[in-house]
């Protein structure tokens, strides 16, 4: 019996769908990450266009907008991680494996919804910038490009966390202080150029740098800087992405902890 | 009868210890195989092995003559595997599961419908088809849990002890399923504790202990006490265990 991908597309289709309906029907993570991103540009823009105000207005806007799409992005990879993580504390993932569907169609049905909700997080912050704040957006191919990399490796790292971290509370502690550090290395509370000489030396090693950098380079419009950054990006999303894929197709040991 | 199941040999081993030691077992089209044996005897490394979770050190399975070690995907296509733990998404419904679980057997449209249908109705789960299963009783989830594997008809059923903790009821409805689908020609492996569910079904036995196959007949020729001794042993019967299934 040979399997072919017109078998495994019916499959992934009835996976994703299920996928989205469980997302859908304990929406309150998600709607808190859509959410929150807003309130908080709202209320800190005016700190940020004051302390940058040497140059121009529009360079807060950059600021507060793109800092909170990383930082509030980074938080959601709990949304990501915690799909993974309850799949296998309810036994469902090891179920799903007895089926047809292959290790990188269930990852990838997986992948989908939570694939669009943190594009659909990007695109409405991005869009509030606009919007409510004329946030300038030079070249917004590059724009999409810069949001698309970013998703795919937070994506990645979600998901690898779901796959290896061994319960809940282990899950909070890393994305609590992951997205925070991470965060803020990556320079999205507090702009690069003002934080401190060793903590620059090492933030490239945090995704979010490359976010921040990937995100402030396609408004710009400049070109060259976004696919560099967009690629360091995508190798991050295939690298996160292999250890997952690698971990889930091996089936889960029980865990004293889930 | 043609050989549905073929498994040789089989050794996996988890921290020193063989869960599988040689394990053997064949069942033809239409055989209700009765997998008994003591808790670590190795029938549910055996279940978790021809279906693909598990990897063995050592054996070969061929379910339809498809090498299921390494075709795996392609093993899985034949056979409706129910797992020992209940594994529902507490949030979908019923339905929601067993259009989940038919259109990964590949199942579509009206066929896929009338599938649902079907089970729902043998497995009388029609008063909670749109209930999530979050809300339903144990009996219900056990009956969700084997539907989810019978929703389709397959060559082989892999069933790993479907009725623990379920009500008389649902044992009722689950082996009717079962016995139906072994008439239509599907090959079961019934992994249980409780003997009166294979003399109900009419299956063989085979006898695991320590991970390997150590008696194969019928209930009717395999004597009580020997029975006694392989799966109880001393101080109990089998007629004490089956008493506290009952209960």
């Amino acid at each position: 019996m040979t399997l072919t991908l017109p078998e495994a597309g019916p499959r992934m289709t009835a996976l994703a769908r299920h996928n989205v309906v469980l997302m859908l029907r304990e929406p309150g993570p998600m709607i808190s990450r859509l959410v929150q991103p807003l309130v908080l540009i709202t209320l800190m823009r005016p700190l940020y266009v004051a302390a940058l105000a040497r140059d121009g207005v529009q360079a807060g806007t950059v600021q507060v907008v793109t800092g909170m799409l990383v930082m509030f992005s980074l938080l959601s990879l709990s949304v990501v991680g915690t799909g993974i993580l309850t799949e296998r504390s309810w036994r469902t993932w090891d179920r799903l494996r007895t089926t047809q569907a292959g290790a990188l169609e269930l990852l990838g049905a997986k992948a989908i919804p939570a694939f669009g909700m943190l594009v659909v997080l990007e695109a409405e912050v991005i869009g509030f910038g606009v919007l409510a704040f004329g946030l300038d957006v030079r070249d917004p191919a590059l724009l999409v490009l810069a949001v698309v990399s970013w998703a795919l490796a937070l994506l990645g790292m979600g998901t690898a966390l779901g796959a290896v971290l061994r319960s809940q509370s282990e899950l909070n502690v890393a994305y609590d202080i992951g997205g925070i550090v991470f965060s803020a290395l990556g320079g999205a509370l507090i702009p690069q150029a003002e934080l401190p000489g060793w903590s620059r030396a090492i933030a490239p090693g945090s995704p979010g740098y490359w976010a921040m950098a990937a995100l402030r380079s396609a408004l710009r419009g400049q070109a060259s800087a976004t696919l560099r950054d967009a690629a360091v990006l995508t190798a991050v999303a295939a690298a996160a992405g292999a250890v997952a894929a690698w971990r889930m197709s091996r089936g889960q040991p029980r865990s004293r902890l889930l | 009868m043609g050989t549905v199941l073929t498994a040789e040999g089989l050794v996996k081993t988890y921290r020193g210890r063989r869960a599988l030691d040689e394990f053997s077992l064949s069942a033809v089209a239409g055989e209700i195989v009765g997998l008994v044996g003591r808790n670590g005897a190795g029938k549910s490394t055996f279940v978790e092995v021809v279906s693909g979770l598990v990897r063995p050190e050592a054996g070969r399975v061929r379910v339809c003559g498809v090498d299921a070690l390494d075709r795996r995907q392609a093993a899985r296509a034949l056979m409706g595997i129910c797992p020992q733990e209940t594994a529902l998404y507490p949030a979908a419904t019923v339905a929601e599961h067993l259009r989940l679980f038919g259109a990964l057997a590949g199942l579509r449209g009206a066929a896929l419908r009338g599938a649902v249908d079907d089970i729902v109705e043998r497995m009388d789960l029609a008063d909670v088809a749109g209930k999530p299963t979050g809300l339903l009783s144990g009996g219900q989830r056990k009956r969700t849990q084997a539907a989810t594997a019978l929703v389709s008809a397959r060559p082989l059923l892999l069933l790993d002890e479907p009725t623990v903790g379920a009500d008389p009821a649902t044992r009722s409805r689950l082996l009717a399923v079962v016995a139906a689908r072994a008439a239509a020609g599907a090959a079961v492996v019934y992994a249980t504790h409780y003997l009166p569910e294979l003399a109900e079904l009419g299956a063989t036995v085979a006898v695991a202990s320590a991970g390997r196959i150590v008696a194969r007949g019928s209930l009717d020729n395999l004597s009580p006490d020997r029975l006694n001794r392989m799966l109880v042993g001393a101080g109990r019967t089998v007629e004490d265990g089956d008493d506290a299934h009952a209960a």
